[in-house]
């Protein structure tokens, strides 16, 4: 194919993937048994065309202002940079410490990380919220607020709900990763010359390994939008999910679905496109080593 | 030889899980214990449910007065067989398509991975939503259709990315040693899937299986907290203070129980941490699988998450045990 007709023939099949995807239900008919029913799917994907090409059509504003919408958004966004910054601080911190300690506790330490990867996320989500009510009714202390009631808008629960998993995830690759840099021979020779275990961690290790770091960062920030989507809906909260379920349930329209969807993983977009030029580095390290 | 005592033990307790479960209607009353309130010999009501755990019921009842334990131990097949059932759907399929593309058609591999690009970024709890929308309210259904048609949407989820596993996984056996020689020395397609792949997807297969069960427990437990049970919502549901009542998961399977008692958490916590908690172990129990397989792959090529990154330098060299030197002469006498 030629090269000038690649790229948009490619964006071209990503909307036609997303399209056929969120008109697959009109595809099966659901009566006595299951049927194919191009009809109403193709109208139904046409109908979908149209409305993406009229772009002056505003009515799903409308929906958006009920919400107050650019509140819920900033909300679920402020929610969302808070636990990737716990996620990336808990995890690095956590990884170090396994690395520098000594052999005997950086086990225990792994053991305990390796554990939570079996553990479902709404176990830890039905966790935190018990702890909360348990401390709420024994003590009567009312400053770690869960539910999204009565205009309340809580953060610490949220965030700490949300980061938790990922948190031991990103520490436990990171871990992997560690362990697997620390073989390499300029650690060898640096820690031959006698630097310090903290300086070769901190100046070069970290160094080295951020771009791996970076591209595991889209799946940690895929799971917290997970979590947030989830943590929004139990608890109850004035979030971004709200505008989403109205959007799908009362029928926003297409073009604000796509709107909607497009702000929720706003996010990860960016981390893609870091992760790309991550992965061309690494590339290009790998090229010019032996 | 290695042995395989974690996956047969695990295996085993997930059998007896299913097992109980087929057998329930062979000893188990058909309404679940159910007891909505206790009265005493004076006919005063001293008790309403839920109750909680007891000698009587060990889980405690749910707001209907259904005891939790036979209520678990029904659903337990319902969750177990459609786990099971999507994850193998997803890996035959997903793996059919895998190596389909990988041998005959590599020029396609980066226009379907964009044609599933939706499935990397939107998250796969609101895709299900989407998805099960349809089958979500109550109507007068075929159960048997509604049934089908969920377990395709959850198969659909998780295909893409097992397509991705498998043509990396495929790629890089092609790029063996053994098997470049086999394709130079004339060997057809078939014959290298038949004689060289093969026995690696048998092993793959069954690890890639264990993964997406993982996958699919996990997802049905978040469409279940959205109300989205397997099996459709039933019309009575939970009675109670809400008005319409709550609906309730018809076929009492776990995630279903957990999205059903949902708000009854605060009063009520044991009717949704028992079924966590028994959700919980059936994830230890797989993922205790998981893991003995993928210890047993190390020796087999690893499946790199990133496969375009930096090798690992593991230097291993390590030295011949004592019990392997045969001394020559040794050696001699056992030849002759």
């Amino acid at each position: 194919m030629k090269r000038w007709l690649e790229l948009p023939f490619r964006l071209l099949l990503m909307v036609a993937g997303f399209i056929f995807v969120f008109n697959l239900p009109a595809l099966l008919g659901i009566g006595e048994t299951l049927t194919f029913n191009l009809e109403p799917f193709w109208n139904s994907v046409k109908g979908n065309l149209q409305e993406l090409t009229r772009i002056d059509d505003t009515s799903y504003i409308s929906l958006f202002d009920e919400q107050n919408f650019t509140e819920s958004y900033r909300y679920t966004m402020t929610i969302f940079c808070y636990s990737l910054l716990t996620v990336m601080g808990t995890g690095m911190l956590a990884a170090m410490l396994v690395q520098l300690m000594p052999k005997k506790i950086s086990r225990v330490l792994k053991q305990g990380i390796n554990f939570f990867e079996g553990v479902p996320d709404l176990m830890v989500i039905f966790l935190i919220q018990f702890f909360v009510i348990v401390l709420y009714r024994e003590t009567g202390l009312k400053f770690l607020q869960l539910y999204g009631v009565f205009g309340a808008k809580p953060y610490v629960v949220p965030v700490v709900t949300v980061s938790f998993l990922p948190a031991m995830l990103l520490s436990q690759f990171l871990i992997k990763v560690l362990e697997e840099e620390v073989v390499k021979d300029y650690i060898q020779y640096s820690r031959a010359k006698g630097l310090s275990p903290l300086r070769i961690l901190i100046i070069h290790m970290l160094r080295n390994i951020f771009p791996l770091f970076i591209m595991q960062l889209r799946t940690s920030i895929w799971i917290i939008l997970s979590n947030i989507f989830l943590i929004e809906f139990m608890f109850n909260l004035p979030g971004f999910t709200k505008v989403l379920q109205l959007v799908t349930l009362r029928g926003g329209g297409f073009l604000g679905l796509v709107i909607c969807l497009l702000l929720f993983i706003l996010p990860l977009l960016v981390m893609e496109f870091l992760s790309l030029i991550a992965i061309k580095t690494v590339n290009r390290k790998e090229s010019a080593s032996i | 030889m290695r042995s395989n005592r974690k996956t047969a033990i695990g295996s085993a307790i997930l059998l007896l899980l299913l097992i109980a479960s087929l057998l329930y209607p062979l000893y188990g009353p058909a309404d679940y214990d159910k007891k909505v309130m206790i009265i005493n010999e004076a006919g005063k009501v001293i008790g309403s449910a839920p109750f909680p755990p007891s000698s009587e019921h060990i889980f405690g009842t749910d707001r209907n007065g259904q005891d939790m334990l036979l209520l678990l131990l029904y659903g337990a097949k319902f969750t177990l067989i459609t786990a099971i059932v999507v994850a193998f759907l997803r890996v035959i399929i997903g793996g059919l398509v895998g190596v389909f593309i990988s041998l005959w058609a590599p020029w396609l591999k980066k226009y379907v991975n964009d044609f599933f690009t939706v499935f990397r970024f939107v998250p796969s709890t609101f895709l299900g939503i989407i998805l099960m929308l349809p089958v979500m309210f109550h109507e007068e259904r075929q159960i048997s259709t509604v049934v089908v048609y969920q377990i395709l949407m959850v198969v659909l989820i998780g295909i893409p990315s097992v397509i991705v596993f498998t043509e990396e996984l495929t790629e890089e056996l092609l790029n063996k040693s053994f098997i470049t020689t086999s394709l130079l020395m004339g060997a057809s397609k078939f014959h290298i899937i038949k004689r060289h792949l093969l026995p690696f997807f048998r092993s793959y297969g069954i690890l890639f299986t264990v993964q997406q069960l993982l996958t699919t427990l996990q997802i049905t437990m978040h469409l279940g907290i959205f109300g989205f049970f397997l099996g459709g919502p039933t019309e009575g549901g939970i009675v109670g203070f809400d008005e319409p009542p709550k609906s309730a998961s018809l076929s009492n399977e776990w995630a279903g129980l957990i999205g059903q008692n949902l708000y009854d958490f605060i009063r009520a916590p044991w009717t949704i941490s028992t079924t966590i908690v028994l959700f919980f172990l059936v994830i230890q129990v797989v993922n205790m699988i998981k893991k003995e397989l993928e210890e047993k792959m190390a020796g087999l090529p690893q499946l790199t998450r990133m496969p375009k990154l930096v090798q690992t330098s593991t230097r291993t060299v390590g030295n011949p045990g004592p019990d392997q030197f045969i001394f020559v002469n040794e050696k001699k006498s056992l030849g002759s």
